[in-house]
């Protein structure tokens, strides 16, 4: 390996830094390219399988090339901004090709003083403290647990920012509050139309303890409120927990006969966390997370039953009605990540083992709490080389039927991802 | 008469006696003002000569407050770090709400770490235990005030007549050497800071690697308290 190869002894080199390249510029352009294979393990007998190819069935495996490319820019002038982020996914599977284009950002900001912001347009807000579930993020889309540093599509909304800083115990407050709009075209996917909702957060920095309350309320959605915390208990260990309340939730679940049952009430979902680092530099960060508004294990066997008896129908029949139903719950609450109530997430991260410098091995095991079933995901990234990152992960899913992660798609994925910043 | 002497000597030895907070208040203030703005690049040099570099914007207030905002290179541009006191926070723009880090990790990979880029005063976080003198320098021996600093104890080497540091070795408590701090290259930056433009880094813990901090700019300069909080972090950037 080159990089073991002592340096050779020499002259002292003279090191440079041109004041040029501190030059501020009133506009900035960059972005980011991203290619991702992915070979995709099949389950022929999982539910999803079942679902997803009743009437196109494949081989043992899946190939996917995907491709993403996202631009930025900002400028600046006085105390106003604009800054724009695309994001364009690119990919060619069994389905064929396909491209989606969006603005994932696209907002202006007028900062009259240091201690107050204005901002409209379409913006991430990205409330919380968990690392792979925020359920007091009320105002933004929910992000893949199995990959949470992925940037987002954020939402169009109004937004103030007033902070103040004091001496004490209480050392910083702010307050944020969110117009959000929900109108044919603006927003329309979030809820209700028609509606003008309204959010904030009240943070605290108090007694070293990172502490947000946050509500959202307008119609869109039912009304929620939640807290959030985030705290050193010592230098290297890291302590934070969410919680949320909704009120009058309403949730649709088929009963054993298939049957689309409406049940409401308030739901409570938490998340509670921990992020310790060791002297070796070993990251682990474990977190529990309560998804109030999720399906009993129950309410699961009765989907997978359905889409059991969906396909049985369509083999003998050729009819597809009740796959074309069960598609379209998928496509709703029953086919998101974590779909069900209760999950453990643990994961080890390890830099520079062996004094390999910028290569970080990870390991990530999530576990539904309820049956047992779990992924475990390897990964191995390297960002040695200016601006370039590679990354290689393994994903391997283990559950019995009617589980959670037994009847997923897949059984195993693999991924590289090689991503350039420019 | 002899009691007598014996009482001058002993009442005029303290004014000769060193004074270390002293000194190392000095060797602070003529390193930095107590709140200014700086750009700094990062070098880090593996053993075969393959070099990362990255360029840095801080801004500092008073003892306990501290910011850094990333320029280059493209993959970490509008990465942010702050420091209020013990607290110390990350963000990074595609995860976009700050998490908290600890001193002794490193946001840049190589030998320096989040303590060395956000670095107070010394005498915020250390007592000076004994100094020495010797022809031209001084050396002190600091012992941190709390566990929550970096490092436990530093041996520092200052130039007497220009109270600069010349070489700092960051030890364990168990005085283990981590990694030593050359300071070279004083510069004249203006404004009356005159101070050295490089710090170079090595450790035993990675033997072939060496780190290097180069000062471009560094310009007195106040800040309200409210740039040093979460909210402002995605801020940083508006204060260039």
């Amino acid at each position: 390996m080159f990089w073991l190869i002592p340096k050779l002894a020499g002259a002292e080199e003279s090191y440079t830094f041109d004041p040029a390249e501190t030059e501020k510029k009133p506009y900035y352009v960059g972005g980011y390219l991203e290619f991702k294979p992915v070979l995709l393990g099949l389950d022929h007998d999982s539910a999803f399988y079942k679902l997803r190819f009743f009437n196109d069935p494949r081989g043992q495996n899946l190939l996917e090339a995907n491709g993403r490319i996202q631009l930025e820019g900002s400028y600046e002038n006085n105390i106003f901004r604009i800054y724009a982020k695309t994001n364009t996914d690119l990919k060619s599977s069994y389905s064929g090709e396909s491209e989606r284009s969006t603005f994932y950002e696209l907002y202006g900001s007028v900062k009259p003083l240091t201690n107050l912001k204005f901002d409209v347009g379409k913006k991430t807000m990205k409330w919380g403290k968990g690392y792979a579930w925020n359920p007091v993020a009320f105002v933004d889309r929910p992000k893949d647990p199995d990959d949470p540093e992925q940037a987002l599509e954020g939402y169009i909304v109004a937004t103030a920012d007033y902070i103040k800083s004091m001496d004490g115990p209480l050392k910083t407050f702010s307050f944020t509050s969110v117009l959000f709009p929900v109108y044919d075209h603006v927003n329309e996917a979030f809820g209700n139309n028609y509606k003008l909702n309204a959010a904030g957060r009240f943070y605290f920095l108090l007694y070293d303890t990172d502490i947000d309350l946050l509500f959202m309320t307008g119609g869109s959605r039912t009304d929620r409120y939640g807290v959030d915390f985030s705290r050193n208990i010592s230098t290297n260990f890291e302590v934070h927990g969410e919680l949320a309340y909704v009120r009058n939730f309403q949730k649709s679940a088929l009963d054993v006969s298939g049957n689309r049952n409406m049940v409401e009430g308030d739901a409570v979902s938490y998340v509670i966390g921990m992020r310790h680092l060791t002297t070796f530099d070993l990251t682990t960060i474990i977190e529990y997370y309560h998804n109030g508004m999720g399906f009993s294990g129950d309410d699961m066997k009765n989907y997978y039953s359905y889409i059991a008896r969906g396909y049985n129908t369509y083999q003998t029949t050729g009819n597809a009605t009740i796959l074309n139903n069960a598609l379209q719950m998928s496509e709703g609450s029953y086919g998101r990540a974590n779909a069900m109530a209760n999950y453990l997430y643990v994961r080890f991260s390890q830099k520079e083992p062996f004094d390999i410098v910028y290569f970080t091995p990870a390991l990530t095991w999530m576990m539904n709490t309820d049956d047992q079933s779990w992924s475990l995901t390897p990964e191995l990234l390297y960002t040695g080389i200016t601006n370039w990152e590679f990354r290689i992960r393994t994903g391997i899913i283990v559950g019995a039927r009617n589980s959670d992660f037994g009847e997923k798609q897949n059984d195993y994925r693999i991924e590289l991802r090689v991503g350039y910043y420019f | 008469m002899l009691l007598t002497c014996l009482l001058i000597v002993s009442l005029a030895c303290p004014a000769f006696a060193l004074d270390g907070k002293m000194i190392l208040e000095q060797v602070d203030r003529n390193l930095n003002p107590e709140s200014y703005e700086t750009y700094r690049k990062l070098i880090n040099i593996e053993p075969d000569g393959r070099k990362k570099e990255f360029t840095l914007f801080s801004v500092k207030k008073g003892t306990d407050k501290v910011a850094a905002l990333f320029l280059a290179p493209a993959s970490d541009k509008g990465r942010s770090t702050l420091r209020v006191g013990d607290n110390m926070w990350l963000n990074i723009p595609n995860i976009g709400k700050p998490i908290r880090i600890t001193s002794l990790q490193s946001v840049v990979g190589g030998v320096f770490n989040n303590a060395d880029i956000l670095q107070l005063d010394y005498t915020a976080e250390y007592d000076v235990e004994k100094v020495e003198e010797k022809a031209d320098q001084y050396i002190l021996y600091l012992k941190a005030k709390t566990k929550t600093v970096a490092y436990d104890r530093l041996k520092m080497w200052a130039d007497k007549d220009k109270k600069l540091p010349t070489k700092i070795e960051c030890l364990t408590e168990a005085k283990m050497l981590i990694k030593t701090l050359y300071f070279k290259d004083v510069k004249d930056f203006s404004g009356g800071i005159v101070r050295p433009a490089v710090i170079e880094t090595d450790s035993p813990l990675y033997k072939g690697y060496k780190s290097i901090i180069i000062l471009a700019k560094i310009k007195k300069k106040n800040f309200k308290d409210e740039v040093f909080t979460l909210t402002f972090m995605t801020n940083l950037e508006s204060l260039r």
